[in-house]
């Protein structure tokens, strides 16, 4: 079991080469390795959505990726978000502050990265969609807080 | 969880991989949605993934249509099934089942290769591919293709036909013959409706001519026997009549010859009893609605 496994890809803007074990799971990369911890562990089974995070623009469950399996890819996390010079966060989190849709905030960088892919997927396609579309496409994240409706609201709030 | 990996990027170099690992345990993973978990939960072993997921051979990755059909390759995602065109118009019933697989997260990885192998009773795609009449195109490792129908591919819960030696490649979905009007569709009930294992499923696939008489009908049940069921007694009986104009006690004796293939298991997610009552009332709705 002594295999490594050399991986070249891009984390959040910056390319990095790593050699890692080849069983290595994609949010131990991120957590572990690059000690990003706002990608968060939760179920560690693909049901609750924690650990969501951007492959080449898509929302993937981290923990049920393979670390090696992002060689030649473009990783983005919560921690990749754009931040202006003025200090502006991402339109997805302002918006998620503005109408009250974080509470223990466990699920919320999941959340984001989930949202983010979906919003960019609506506008490519321009389409402006319905609070269903919105339920459908942040189905695969549990919020445990809210009840879903303020986080819709934000969603709606970005059209 | 500690496991080798060897990635092939071309058939010549999965055969050959599939080859040289004959007396080991290995395994093939491609989205990793079910195998990752199963892992998770095992012992270390002296375990060797063949990972498919750097595989690039159009014959594994592509939607293309063919003289008689579609073919998929089976490293294709449900993601990609559910966006394409050529497949929502000709048999939406599978591109229904890819929707509502799991979630977005799932569906963007998850193939429908791996849909069938894990040869799980409820698996989604898989159910519509039954109702579909698919073929599976199996290689084996010296590059041998059968060709087998897929209601002869699951031998039980999570067993199937394949040989250490083999890997499935592609799926065939034949062609809608003398079809006028397409009914297609993937009826999924579950306690929920986000990131849902079913608790019984439908899939159904049902061609009528211009007079609207039935001229083809598959239909397969999940989750409610061993293996997913292609009801082909409840399927005849639909020939040669009206889609439109089905009788009460029509729709009753068809909804009574799918309860013959059912024999549901209590389980946490609903009992036998349910699961029954469930599926009678969604075989009746395909017509009622």
């Amino acid at each position: 079991m002594s295999q490594s496994i050399k991986i070249n890809f891009t984390i959040n803007g910056k390319r990095t080469e790593l050699t890692i074990p080849p069983y290595m799971l994609l949010i131990d990369l991120i957590r572990e390795e690059l000690g990003l911890k706002g990608t968060k562990p939760g179920c560690l089974e693909g049901e609750c959505g924690a650990c969501t995070v951007l492959v080449n623009g898509e929302a993937v469950n981290s923990c049920l990726y393979l670390a090696i399996n992002v060689d030649g890819k473009e990783v983005i996390t919560v921690e990749g978000l754009p931040v202006t010079p003025e200090g502006e966060i991402d339109p997805v989190q302002e918006a998620l502050i503005q109408h009250g849709a974080v509470q223990c905030g466990f699920c919320t960088p999941g959340m984001v990265m989930s949202i983010k892919s979906f919003v960019a997927q609506c506008n490519k396609d321009n389409i402006i969609p319905s609070p269903d579309e919105i339920k459908k496409a942040i189905e695969g994240n549990l919020c445990r807080c809210t009840g879903y409706v303020k986080i819709v609201e934000a969603v709606e709030s970005l059209f | 969880m500690k496991f080798n990996v060897v990635s092939p990027e071309n058939t010549k170099e999965l055969l050959e991989l599939i080859s040289v690992n004959q007396d080991r345990y290995f395994r093939f993973g491609a989205g990793y949605t079910d195998l990752l978990i199963e892992l998770k939960k095992q012992p270390d072993e002296d375990l060797t993934v063949i990972n498919l997921a750097q595989l690039t051979d159009d014959i594994f990755t592509a939607i293309s249509k063919i003289a008689d059909g579609f073919r998929i390759g089976s490293l294709v995602t449900a993601k990609r099934i559910s966006l394409s065109k050529d497949l929502q118009s000709n048999y939406s019933v599978l591109t229904e089942a890819a929707k509502k697989l799991a979630s977005g997260q799932v569906r963007q990885v998850a193939t429908i290769g791996g849909n069938i192998c894990t040869a799980s009773p409820a698996g989604d795609m898989a159910c519509a591919l039954v109702a579909l009449q698919a073929n599976c195109e199996i290689l084996n490792s010296n590059g041998t293709l059968r060709i087998i129908p897929i209601t002869d591919f699951f031998t039980g819960v999570r067993t199937t036909v394949l040989q250490k030696d083999e890997v499935l490649r592609s799926i065939v979905i034949p062609s809608n013959n003398r079809k006028n009007k397409i009914y297609s569709n993937f009826i999924k009930i579950g306690t929920r409706r986000a990131m849902e294992c079913s608790i019984v499923s439908l899939a159904y696939h049902i061609l009528t001519d211009e007079k609207s008489i039935i001229t083809h009908a598959g239909i397969a049940l999940g989750s409610v026997a061993p293996t997913i069921m292609l009801a082909k007694s409840a399927c005849d009986y639909l020939l040669g009549k009206s889609f439109s104009s089905l009788n009460p006690s029509e729709i009753k004796e068809f909804s009574q010859k799918i309860l013959e293939y059912a024999s549901p298991i209590s389980d946490i997610r609903a009992s036998a009893w349910y699961r029954t009552e469930v599926l009678g009332n969604v075989a009746k709705s395909i017509f009622e609605n």
